[in-house]
C-alpha cells in the first residue's frame, strides 16, 4: 500500500469536483515570503534565530529523509514479501537482536530509519523486531559511534559513553521493541493512520520504476510535513528555552537522568551530533549523558510528530512511555555504579 | 484509456523540485556554511540530487490513465512541506548572534587531544581555548602560555556588567548544524570604548592570560572586519 501526502482522489465519472485548495496555499506562501522581506528578521533576533535553527535542521534532515524514502522505496519493489515472511518465522529471541544488529549497517540519522521501519513492516517483519531495528540504528551505526568517540575524546569516560552508548543503545531498542511487540494489536499499532492513506498512488500495474518513484515521493512528502512541524517546534524551544535552565538539577540523582532526558527530547538534535552538545553539559554525570544520548535518536520533538503521522495515534504514547522507562531503568544502574 | 496528467503527482514532483531548487541555490551560492558545518556540508548536494532524481521520476509518470485529485486538505499539506523552502530563499543571509549566545553551552571538550598538541606550540586557535578549558591538562598548556600575543575573530557581545572597553568575543562551533550550536567565548579588555556594537565581526589582537574559568585577550588593536566565510567553527 502507498501513502501519499496529497491524499490523491481518484475522480469518479459523474463525481462532484471540491473546489482547489492551490490559489489559497500559493497566495499563503507569497504571503509569508513578503512578510520576512518586509519585517526584516534581522531587526527581531528571536524570530532570526528561530528560522536559522529551524531551516538548518531541516537541510540536515531532509536529504535523509529522502535516502531512507529511496530505500523504502526500493524495498517495496525489489524485496519480495516472502524473504520478509521468512525473517517473521525466526523465533523473536532472534529476530530482536538480529534487527538491532541489522542497524549497524544503516548509517544515518533517526528520521531516515522511521520509513524503513515501516516499510519492513507492512512486509511482514514482526512488529518488535522492525521497532528495534528502528530505534537502534541511529545509535549503533559506525558513524555515530564515531562521532561520539571524537566528542569524548580526551576524557575519563570516553570509553564509558562510547561503549554504554552503544550497548544502551541495543538494550534499550530490543527491550522496547519487545514490550511492543508482545502487546495485543502491535502490528495494528504499526499501521499508519486511515486518514493519511491514500485510496490509491501506486497503480499495480505500472512499471516497476513508475511504482518505485510513487513509493519514493509518497514517502518523502508524507513525512517532510511532520518533519518541518517538530523542527519548528525545536527550533522554538532552542530559541527560547535556555539551555542553562537545565543545569540547576544536575546533581540531583535520578531527576538529572530525567532532566537530560527530557532535554534530549526538546532538543531534537541528529544523533551523528549529539554527543557534542551532551559533553558540554558538564555539570551531569556520565549516566545523565548516557540518557541524553540514548532516548533522544528514540523520541524527540521531530521523531514525535512522525511517529504520530506515521503509525496509529497509541504507538507514539506506548512508545514514548516505553523508551523513557527503559532508559531511566538502565542509566539508573549506571548512576548507582559511575555515578 | 487515454493517460491524462494527474494533479496529485504533478504538484507532488513540484513540491519535490522546489526542494531540489532549494538545496541547488544554497550550494552554488555558499551558503551551506550558513546552516551546517564542513563536516555536513556534503549533505547539500547529496540533498540536491536526491531530490532532482525524486522530482523527475514523479514528474515523469505524473499521467496517469486514472489521474487522482488533489484535496484541499492535500495542497495545504505540500504547502507545509514547501514553506521553508519559501522561508530559506525570502530570509537574508544570516547567523546565529548575541541573543542566541545568551542561550547556549559553552562548548568544551570535543577535540580536547587535538588541541592539546597545538597547545604546547604553534597558533592558538578560539577552538583550542575552548577545548582546553574542559580537562586539567588543557587549562596547564593554556597556563604555559599566558602572555604570549593571540589574534582571534568573533562577534562582539557585551554584556550588562562590563566595564569600559571590556566585552566577549563570541564564536559559535557547531559539529553538524547550527541547531547543536555550542559557544566559545573569551572576554576582551582594554578594547576601545564605545566604538563596537553587539553582533558585530571583530578582529582582535592581543596578550592571552587564563584567569579562573575566564580567558582574557589583553587587546592591542581590535579591528572591525567583514563577516567570514564560513561564520561557525567545527571542532
Amino acid at each position: 500500500m502507498a501513502i501519499d501526502v496529497a491524499r490523491p482522489r481518484i475522480r469518479q465519472p459523474g463525481a462532484p469536483t471540491t473546489r482547489s485548495a492551490g490559489p489559497a496555499v500559493v497566495g499563503a506562501l507569497v504571503l509569508v515570503a513578503a512578510t520576512l522581506r518586509v519585517l526584516d528578521p534581522q531587526r527581531m533576533a528571536w524570530l532570526q534565530n528561530l528560522l536559522i535553527v529551524f531551516g538548518s535542521l531541516l537541510v540536515e534532515a531532509m536529504p535523509f529523509i529522502l535516502l531512507g524514502a529511496a530505500v523504502s522505496a526500493a524495498i517495496e519493489v525489489m524485496v519480495p514479501a516472502s524473504a520478509f515472511a521468512r525473517l517473521g518465522r525466526l523465533p523473536r529471541a532472534l529476530q530482536l537482536p538480529a534487527a538491532a544488529a541489522a542497524g549497524m549497517a544503516f548509517p544515518v540519522c533517526e528520521c531516515g530509519s522511521v520509513p524503513v521501519a515501516r516499510r519492513l513492516a507492512s512486509k511482514g517483519l514482526a512488529p518488535g523486531a522492525a521497532i528495534t531495528f528502528m530505534l537502534a540504528a541511529p545509535i549503533v551505526n559506525p558513524v555515530v559511534i564515531a562521532s561520539t568517540f571524537v566528542a569524548y575524546r580526551g576524557r575519563d569516560t570516553l570509553w564509558l559513553m562510547v561503549i554504554g552508548r552503544f550497548v544502551l543503545g541495543f538494550a534499550v531498542a530490543m527491550t522496547v521493541g519487545w514490550v511492543i511487540g508482545a502487546l495485543k494489536g502491535s502490528r495494528e499499532l504499526l499501521r499508519t493512520p486511515a486518514e493519511n492513506v491514500a485510496a490509491q498512488t501506486v497503480e499495480g500495474a505500472e512499471p516497476r520504476w513508475r511504482r518505485f518513484a510513487g513509493h519514493l515521493c509518497g514517502d518523502v512528502v508524507f513525512m517532510a510535513r511532520f518533519l518541518v512541524i517538530g523542527a519548528f517546534i525545536a527550533a522554538a524551544v532552542q530559541t527560547f528555552v535556555p539551555q542553562s535552565v537545565v543545569d540547576r538539577v544536575a546533581g540531583l540523582p535520578i531527576v538529572s537522568l530525567v532532566a537530560m532526558m527530557l532535554l534530549a527530547f526538546l532538543m531534537s538534535l541528529c544523533s551523528e551530533s549529539d554527543a557534542f552538545v551532551a559533553a558540554s553539559f558538564v555539570a551531569f554525570g556520565p549516566a545523565a549523558q548516557l540518557a541524553f544520548l540514548v532516548s533522544g535518536p528514540m523520541i524527540d520533538m521531530k521523531l514525535g510528530a512522525l511517529y504520530a503521522g506515521t503509525y496509529r495515534r497509541g504507538f507514539l504514547r506506548t512508545a514514548t512511555i516505553a523508551i523513557f522507562a527503559t532508559t531511566l531503568v538502565f542509566t539508573m544502574w549506571i548512576q548507582v555504579i559511575w555515578g | 484509456m487515454t493517460p491524462r496528467w494527474s494533479p496529485s503527482r504533478v504538484w507532488t514532483g513540484l513540491t519535490l523540485a522546489a526542494w531540489a531548487a532549494l538545496f541547488w541555490f544554497i550550494q552554488f551560492s555558499g551558503r551551506t556554511s550558513l546552516y551546517l558545518s564542513s563536516r555536513t556540508a556534503w549533505l547539500v548536494p547529496l540533498g540536491g540530487v536526491l531530490a532532482t532524481v525524486a522530482a523527475v521520476l514523479r514528474l515523469a509518470s505524473a499521467r496517469s490513465v486514472r489521474p487522482e485529485r488533489l484535496d484541499p486538505r492535500g495542497s495545504w499539506a505540500l504547502g507545509v512541506v514547501v514553506l521553508p523552502v519559501v522561508i530559506l530563499l525570502a530570509m537574508p543571509p544570516a547567523t546565529l548572534g548575541t541573543y542566541a549566545a545568551g542561550r547556549r553551552s559553552g562548548f568544551v571538550g570535543s577535540g580536547v587531544s587535538a588541541s592539546q598538541g597545538s597547545m604546547d606550540s604553534g597558533v592558538i586557535t578560539l577552538v583550542d581555548v575552548a577545548a582546553a578549558q574542559s580537562s586539567a591538562a588543557g587549562r596547564a598548556a593554556l597556563q604555559r602560555r599566558a602572555g604570549e600575543e593571540v589574534t582571534f575573530e568573533g562577534l562582539v557581545t557585551t554584556e550588562s556588567d562590563a566595564g569600559p572597553g571590556e566585552f566577549k568575543l563570541t564564536r559559535f562551533i557547531i559539529t553538524c548544524c547550527v541547531a547543536d550550536a555550542t559557544i566559545a567565548q573569551v572576554t576582551v579588555v582594554d578594547a576601545p570604548p564605545g566604538q563596537l556594537q553587539d553582533n558585530e565581526w571583530v578582529s582582535v589582537t592581543g596578550k592571552l592570560y587564563p584567569l579562573g574559568d575566564d580567558i582574557v585577550i589583553d587587546a592591542s588593536a581590535v579591528a572591525p572586519i567583514a563577516p567570514p566565510e564560513h561564520p561557525y567553527l567545527t571542532p
